[in-house]
């Protein structure tokens, strides 16, 4: 069902959008619901149980369209919102869509109905419903795929883009998916929001603690990413010099622009407050390891003092705070 | 007879054939442990025997007959071949199989020590003592009793250097404490020696702080020096003792030491005159103690202390007003004491020649350098390790019976925030 798109579109896609998938998906999980045949439902329920007795249901799909603009070959999706599914007619509510549209373009007047989403971990049959049920609207819709399995060893985002495309199955004309490409585009103010969610920790952040640990991985991480990129550059580097690898000369300027971008700063003034500054936070490192192992020390001479110590007071030590 | 010739030989036939494998040898260590009776009675084959043995592969068996040939008086003659086939073998031995009987090979070095004394050469042994030291040790961090001998040959060999290398070394675990009062005073004469006035204070602070039980006379020479570091490092000295020392030694080191601490109440007042005077009417005690050269020193170090308290008063002054407000002789002298000190780092100060005004300076370290980043984080990670080592003792001292059966006893009846009941004293 799915090979390379050849319509020549771009798309870029907004975190925002990930996010608001991912959110309602998790939400209506959460919320999760006695079985019967009701993959999902978009009211707030109130919290109900899942049924015990019966097996624990497949996770439910979440749907809902996707808003954008089109500006000739770049078709940019912005925003999402939910929509009900209504199983018995294998359509989504048609009401309450262009209800939707129409507040939405009160707000955003450019924004035009791009296509709908779903979570899952492939595009199947029945979607292909919706996604002709749409084709009124805009005679091209995407579909926006979430798969919400987490894979660890997945390094890209489980986000796929599908259009569809007449293609001729069997002497049958059929509309298909067929996957297309996309990117992921940020305005300033997204980087910095998505940035923050993405931070949220499930423990209480509170204290000044586990918020360094929690800067100082982040930093770490972001370090060891860099490095080992470094290192395959350098790698790669190493092996064209040896000869290994045929000589690419479009590669190497790309490599040579980078390195003439550092180092940023370069003058007598910014080393010598960076090495101030640097001497003075091992400085205070090494007062916190002092402290640390006095107060160590001052355990061990209590204890062997209350041990060996003939001449100890009697009733009650001084505890050392 | 004839039977003890055999049973040598059979012995030496065994010490060759299992000294191949860990098993092996230390089947051989107690063969070796019955028959010291044998080698004790047979010492004048023995000298032959050791020529059939390679001490780098037989280096138990040799260790044993090695021991017996020496446990014997040894003439002026024989002592020079002894000391060379003894350095031999600590050189070539294997230190896995000495380890097997440190005692033996203790008492080996020790004559040999007695020997190279003996023959008035001390700095032959240095080296085979050095190597026999370290093939000894269990770990960096272990003092054995080769130690002060070491330290010994050094000092008597004038080879202060290599000493230093030794007292580089942390020492966490002693094998006798009479070993670490001789190596903490050895150890701080080597420092004195090469100027290394702090470590020197520190090694003899070890020794006057040191649990001891009774006074030993090491502890008595200790102090003194102590007095005189202290005076020529710190330019003070403070009577009271610390309140980790002894009570033994607080109650009793002074009575040795009064015209020392004479001497600190004349350098207490800060005139040359009165510590000229002090030094003279003690001049006999100080030479008997052979501690004459450091009383010299501490009036030297005098001068500089006056100079350096001279910076905090004045920003510039001139070399003849220095020369009188520290009661030296003329400028030159005031100026060639100067620039000794700025050599030395004590002071810092420029000196202009023109007009013979010298102006003080402030430090002018500015904590910037690459060099000052290394030295923070060599030390961060001594002390890293430092913790790492007290937390594992902290964790021992918790397990020791004797601490949680005191430890339950104190321990209040009912704990503050439950109310069960709390066995009040432990049980094992």
């Amino acid at each position: 069902m799915a090979s390379s798109s050849s319509s020549g579109l771009t798309f870029k896609l907004h975190p925002l959008v990930i996010v608001n998938i991912s959110d309602h998906y998790t939400r209506i999980k959460s919320q999760s619901l006695p079985p019967p045949t009701t993959p999902h439902t978009a009211s707030a329920s109130n919290g109900a149980a899942a049924d015990s007795s019966s097996p624990p249901p497949p996770p439910p799909r979440v749907f809902g369209c996707v808003i954008g603009v089109q500006r000739g070959r770049t078709v940019e999706i912005f925003n999402s919102f939910e929509l009900l599914y209504d199983p018995s007619t294998h359509s989504l509510d048609r009401a309450f869509l262009e209800k939707k549209q129409e507040l939405y373009k009160k707000v955003f007047p450019n924004f035009y109905i791009l296509g709908w989403y779903s979570t899952g971990s492939d595009a199947q049959e029945s979607d292909m419903h919706i996604h002709r049920a749409l084709m009124d609207i805009n005679e091209s819709p995407v579909y926006v795929l979430l798969n919400p399995s987490i894979n660890p060893a997945q390094k890209d985002l489980p986000v796929t883009i599908y259009e569809s495309e007449l293609h001729v199955i069997d002497g049958i004309p059929q509309l298909i998916f067929v996957r297309s490409s996309y990117t992921i585009e940020t305005v300033e103010a997204e980087r910095i929001s998505i940035d923050h969610v993405a931070h949220l920790k499930p423990s209480d952040g509170g204290s000044a603690a586990t918020q360094l640990a929690a800067h100082l991985t982040g930093i770490h991480s972001a370090i060891k990413m860099l490095n080992s990129r470094i290192r395959v550059l350098h790698h790669y580097l190493l092996a064209m010099q040896k000869g290994d690898i045929p000589c690419e000369n479009s590669l190497l300027r790309q490599v040579s622009s980078l390195l003439r971008r550092l180092p940023a700063i370069e003058s007598e003034k910014f080393q010598d407050d960076f090495l101030m500054e640097y001497n003075d936070t091992l400085l205070i490192s090494y007062l916190a390891m002092f402290t640390n192992c006095s107060s160590t020390m001052n355990e061990l001479v209590d204890k062997f003092n209350t041990a060996y110590d003939r001449h100890s007071r009697r009733g009650g030590r001084s505890a050392f705070i | 007879m004839n039977l003890n010739m055999n049973s040598m030989e059979s012995l030496v036939a065994q010490i060759q054939g299992l000294s191949g494998s860990i098993a092996d040898v230390n089947q051989l260590h107690s063969l070796l442990k019955q028959s010291e009776d044998l080698f004790h009675s047979e010492l004048a084959r023995l000298a032959p025997l050791l020529t059939e043995l390679d001490p780098s592969i037989h280096s138990l068996g040799y260790l044993y007959i090695l021991e017996a040939c020496t446990s014997a008086p040894i003439s002026k003659e024989q002592a020079n071949e002894l000391v060379l086939s003894v350095a031999r073998f600590i050189n070539l031995c294997a230190a896995e199989q000495i380890r097997l009987a440190p005692d033996k090979f203790i008492s080996v070095c020790k004559r040999f020590k007695d020997q190279v004394m003996l023959l008035e050469d001390p700095m032959r042994g240095v080296a085979p003592m050095l190597t026999a030291l370290r093939k000894l040790q269990l770990s960096s961090e272990h003092l054995t009793t080769l130690h002060p001998d070491f330290l010994l040959l050094c000092l008597l060999g004038k080879c202060y250097k290599t000493g230093l290398s030794i007292l580089e070394d942390d020492i966490f675990e002693v094998d006798q404490p009479r070993d670490f009062f001789l190596y903490c005073y050895y150890g701080g004469m080597i420092c004195i020696g090469q100027k290394k006035f702090s470590k020197a204070l520190e090694l003899l602070h070890n020794v006057v702080t040191a649990p001891m039980s009774i006074l030993n006379s090491i502890a008595v020479e200790a102090y003194k020096k102590y007095i005189l570091v202290s005076l020529i490092h710190l330019g003070q000295f403070s009577i009271s003792f610390p309140k980790y020392t002894s009570s033994v030694a607080q109650r009793n080191l002074k009575n040795f030491s009064q015209p020392y601490l004479d001497l600190v109440n004349s350098y207490g007042t800060g005139k040359i005159s009165e510590l000229e005077t002090c030094v003279l009417a003690n001049n006999e005690k100080f030479e008997f103690d052979k501690n004459l050269g450091l009383v010299k020193q501490v009036v030297s170090s005098m001068y500089k202390r006056n100079i350096q308290r001279l910076t905090q008063t004045y920003l510039t002054l001139s070399l003849q007003d220095i020369a009188n407000t520290v009661q030296l002789h003329s400028a030159k002298e005031a100026e060639m004491h100067v620039l000794q000190m700025i050599q030395d780092g004590e002071i810092y100060a420029t000196i202009n020649q023109k007009d013979g005004m010298v102006r003080f300076l402030e430090d002018p370290e500015q904590y910037k350098s690459c060099e000052m980043i290394e030295r923070i984080d060599s030390s961060i990670q001594r002390i890293m390790m430092l913790s790492r080592k007290l937390t594992d003792m902290d964790e021992l001292l918790s397990c020791d019976p004797l601490y949680l059966a005191k430890a339950g006893r104190e321990r209040q009846r009912f704990d503050f925030d439950d109310f069960d009941t709390v066995p009040s004293k432990f049980t094992i």
